[in-house]
């Protein structure tokens, strides 16, 4: 028998409501897990030998970590959730790739099997294998795309920035087409 | 017949509209992230462990030193080192390198227990408090403030610095010497301990746990 749409659709909110509150946990607990010893983030973000100016690298070290603590807030209290969501996705996605491209000449480096290369890739869980790290972030870069559709407004403080008020997307494209007509 | 352009009013109605709400998240992320680049910075101000943003932490060394081939799937731990390239490396900075026998030697020596002979454990607290050579002082490069002021005087009266870390490539021992020699110590009484506490605990030597002289020590 098929599923009622209004019943499939509050399972989705759901489901998108718990992703937005493990996406929030998980950026919340990295952040601080380097927020609390910046300097082993900072020797961490040297060996990938990417910034030479050390104000640079300190800057990237120690705001880093505390910015990720910020976004993940945002998350689990729901505010500004889309946007949250966004800049989320668009830190994984460098992060990940530079990871991978690190991983790749550690690999090319000391002559072992890709999933076998193993490194602290400074994001905040320690020592880890790096196969398992790209299916971790490639998780969290799908849970990330619930919030950033608009899912998951359930008990969120201020989902959306702009005041309640403002007209609906919708019917500002109405108003405009209507002008334009 | 298809109608002219522009005479879909709902069609163009739902283009603005979801342009209207892509323009909306983007204005909301890129507030997000000038919000949070301004709260980062301030809880790393506040933050007793903060980094200052001015600091050379690594005296100019913007490459770490370059890691030995490991064995099999063995992480790319601190002990992986190429101690030929460290200690290349402290030679160029015109740093004095001393080996395990030599550093057993000072140890030993009376003018350790006067004070002549000091040495200095370049590692953070949770790894000084794990186990230092007994009677080593402590200096985190990364906090020099709360240090320098018991070892200056230290070092000054001192004939010779031995400044160790983990060992391997770690180069915190390195960056510690050079805080001290930019802080006046003469570079003749200082000298790196490229073997660092692995090879000392490797040689079988004790550790003290805990605070200087704790009297803790451990084999």
């Amino acid at each position: 028998m098929p599923m009622d749409p209004s019943a499939k659709k509050k399972r989705l909110e759901i489901v998108a409501l718990v992703a937005r509150w493990f996406l929030g946990g998980i950026f919340i607990y990295m952040g601080l897990v380097k927020a609390m010893d910046p300097v082993t983030f900072l020797k961490l973000i040297r060996e990938y030998e990417m910034v030479g100016n050390s104000v640079l690298l300190n800057s990237i070290a120690s705001a880093l970590p505390w910015f990720e603590v910020f976004c993940g807030v945002l998350l689990l209290t729901g505010v500004a959730v889309r946007g949250s969501a966004l800049v989320l996705l668009g830190m994984l996605i460098p992060f990940t790739l530079i990871v991978l491209k690190r991983a790749l000449a550690i690999a090319s480096a000391e002559g072992i099997f890709f999933c076998a290369v193993k490194f602290n890739c400074g994001c905040g869980g320690g020592d880890v294998l790096i196969c398992q790290k790209l299916i971790e972030n490639t998780g969290l870069m799908l849970l990330a795309l619930f919030p950033l559709v608009g899912l998951g407004k359930k008990w969120a403080l201020r989902f959306s920035l702009w005041p309640v008020g403002t007209p609906s997307d919708a019917s500002v494209g109405a108003e405009k087409a209507a002008q334009s007509a | 017949m298809l109608p002219a352009r522009g005479s879909y009013p709902d069609g163009d109605a739902t283009r603005t509209g979801q342009l209207h709400a892509v323009k909306k998240v983007l204005f909301e992320a890129l507030f997000v992230a000038a919000a949070g680049v301004i709260v980062a910075f301030a809880a790393n101000a506040l933050s007793p462990r903060g980094l200052k943003l001015s600091q050379d932490y690594f005296h100019g060394e913007t490459l770490p030193v370059p890691r030995a081939k490991a064995t099999g799937t063995a992480p790319a731990s601190s002990t992986n080192a190429t101690p030929d390239a460290v200690v290349a490396r402290l030679v160029e900075k015109g740093l004095q390198v001393v080996n395990g026998g030599q550093v057993s030697e000072l140890f030993h020596d009376p003018l350790y227990q006067q004070g002549a002979i000091i040495f200095i454990d370049a590692r953070n607290d949770e790894h000084y408090q794990g186990g230092h050579i007994p009677g080593a002082y402590q200096f985190d490069n990364y906090h020099p403030e709360n240090y320098m002021g018991t070892i200056f005087p230290l070092c000054q009266a001192a004939q010779k610095v031995v400044v160790y870390c983990n060992g391997g490539n770690c180069e915190d021992s390195q960056f510690a010497a050079l805080t001290l020699r930019d802080a006046q110590i003469p570079n003749e009484k200082l000298f790196v301990y490229t073997g660092g506490i692995t090879e000392w605990t490797n040689r079988g030597h004790e550790v003290e746990i805990g605070a200087r002289n704790s009297g803790t020590i451990h084999k």
